[in-house]
């Protein structure tokens, strides 16, 4: 990630004027904060996300103060879910809705790269670093909804986890705090 | 399962066999405790017995059943059995037992050899006798039928005949030739002589431990105990995860009636995991409606619980982790 601006003579590409364009991303960035970039761009322009931030405060009451997150997150409105609780997709079917009466939730997501390596002790610092759900936008969402589906049960503290390898190529993980069941797909 | 609910509690706390040579391995040989722990305690274990004569079966196993060392230290800290070096133990009271109750042992043995042998060949009596009976009865009725009547009999005494011989694949005579007209000897009956039995386990021959031989306690990574207790604690049933590549199969209830829903793993509050293996099991997880779960001993400062107490203080942590889909 270090020579990515050596790029910007010879025409630089899509990705690169994407990273110049980001504030404060001239002067170069950390590389977590070029790993956080990199998913960014991956969730805007291959997944269609919208509202996607960057947060690199924490923005929990119980931990003293907005402290510094472990590492940069991205939180974001995903195009479609990302996760539905089996309960619930069970209780969409029963109420003869479908998914897409369900209004979309906005995800965090934690940028990773492959090759670290990670403990309990940091997905748990990660964890406790968040809200179940990243802060709240601008009311912006569409009053377009038809029949829409009344979510029953809280929401866990859960995180999207992307992992980048050098190919550029971007997994997504869902990780939840807890023991969660898992879906019946 | 309900249906059994008035079946006996073993007598507690009952012994746990262990054997080591090169790895510790833990028994239980009596197929009562064995149910009792299914059903009350959520402990499943793996039954290993296979038929002397077929080593390399691997379905359909019975007794005994080994415990993974997570359930037997469990079942021990529970006060509900206590551990025996079963080699020991073994040569211990064969020393100590004196001429005449070896001797009482193989007579009691041979009177069940006995009993054995004269209830099958009076059950294959019965089921030839019968097969006559029928066969008199079916003569008398078609007896307009002649041609279709031989036919008949002949079959139903080949079926007789298969019967008899099917019950007697251990006796040691050998079944007489029945001729069509007269029904089979009753001699077999005097001059019977006893099956050998083997005894598949030597309980009735030796007393119950005594539970001043304990052994300790089956020593087991610290992170991999607590995530086993804490998911057991839970009302899970976990059996041995090689099949998916994970420690731990999490059923949420008897595996006989649920699939799994998690694969579990576990780690060191430190302990560096590969983002591929994370991956890997997340992937194979949710490719089998399963969610790979992760898990250890928090060693967190926030812990304000008991400290000292090991096992209260204790706060497990646990991550599930499911393919995004994207």
């Amino acid at each position: 990630m270090a020579d990515t601006g050596a790029q910007t003579e010879a025409g630089a590409s899509a990705f690169t004027t994407f990273i110049e364009s980001q504030p404060g991303a001239s002067g170069g960035v950390s590389h977590h904060h070029a790993l956080a970039l990199q998913v960014q761009y991956d969730l805007q322009y291959q997944h269609d996300w919208t509202a996607i931030k960057l947060h690199t405060h924490s923005g929990t009451s119980t931990s003293s103060g907005a402290g510094l997150l472990p590492r940069p997150l991205l939180s974001g409105l995903p195009a479609h879910h990302v996760y539905i609780h089996p309960d619930e997709q069970a209780d969409i079917l029963k109420q003869g809705l479908t998914e897409k009466d369900v209004s979309v939730e906005e995800e965090w997501v934690l940028p990773t790269h492959l090759r670290e390596r990670w403990t309990l002790r940091r997905f748990a610092e990660v964890f406790d670093a968040i809200e179940e759900a990243p802060p709240e936008r601008e009311a912006q969402r569409g009053p377009t909804e038809r029949k829409s589906y009344q979510r029953t049960r809280k929401r866990g503290k859960r995180l999207l986890m992307a992992v980048v390898n050098d190919d550029s190529t971007i997994v997504y993980y869902i990780i939840h705090d807890g023991i969660v069941k898992p879906r019946q797909n | 399962m309900e249906a059994s609910l008035g079946s006996p509690v073993p007598t507690l706390p009952f012994p746990i066999s262990r054997t080591s040579y090169a790895v510790e391995r833990y028994f239980l040989f009596s197929a009562e405790t064995i149910t009792w722990l299914r059903r009350e305690h959520h402990i499943l274990g793996v039954l290993v017995g296979t038929l002397a004569q077929v080593p390399q079966q691997n379905v359909f196993l019975g007794l005994p059943l080994q415990l993974q060392p997570e359930e037997a230290r469990l079942l021990v800290e529970q006060g509900l059995a206590f551990i025996v070096d079963d080699f020991q133990w073994h040569r211990k009271t064969y020393d100590e037992m004196t001429k005449e109750e070896k001797k009482a042992y193989k007579a009691s043995l041979r009177q069940e050899g006995e009993a054995l042998a004269r209830a099958s060949t009076q059950k294959s009596q019965k089921a030839s006798e019968q097969a006559f009976r029928r066969r008199a009865q079916q003569q008398s009725q078609d007896g307009d039928r002649a041609s279709r009547t031989d036919s008949y009999s002949t079959t139903e005494i080949l079926d007789a005949d298969n019967e008899e011989a099917g019950d007697s694949l251990f006796s040691p005579t050998t079944p007489e030739t029945v001729s069509p007209l007269c029904p089979p000897s009753r001699t077999s009956l005097t001059h019977m002589t006893s099956y050998s039995v083997t005894p598949t386990s030597s309980y009735q021959l030796l007393p119950t431990p005594p539970t001043t031989s304990r052994l300790d306690l089956p020593t087991i990574k610290h992170s991999s105990y607590a995530l086993f207790r804490h998911l057991h604690n839970e009302n899970y049933f976990l059996s041995p995860g090689l099949r998916f590549g994970c420690q731990f199969l999490v059923y949420p209830g008897d595996p006989l009636r649920f699939h799994s829903h998690f694969l579990a793993m576990s780690a060191d509050w430190d302990e560096e995991i590969d983002l591929l293996d994370l991956v890997g099991g997340g992937r194979l997880g949710t490719g089998v409606k399963k969610s790979w779960l992760i898990g250890g001993l928090s060693e967190s400062e926030n812990k304000d619980r008991g400290i000292g107490n090991p096992g209260v203080g204790e706060e497990v942590r646990t991550f599930c982790i499911e393919w995004g889909g994207m």
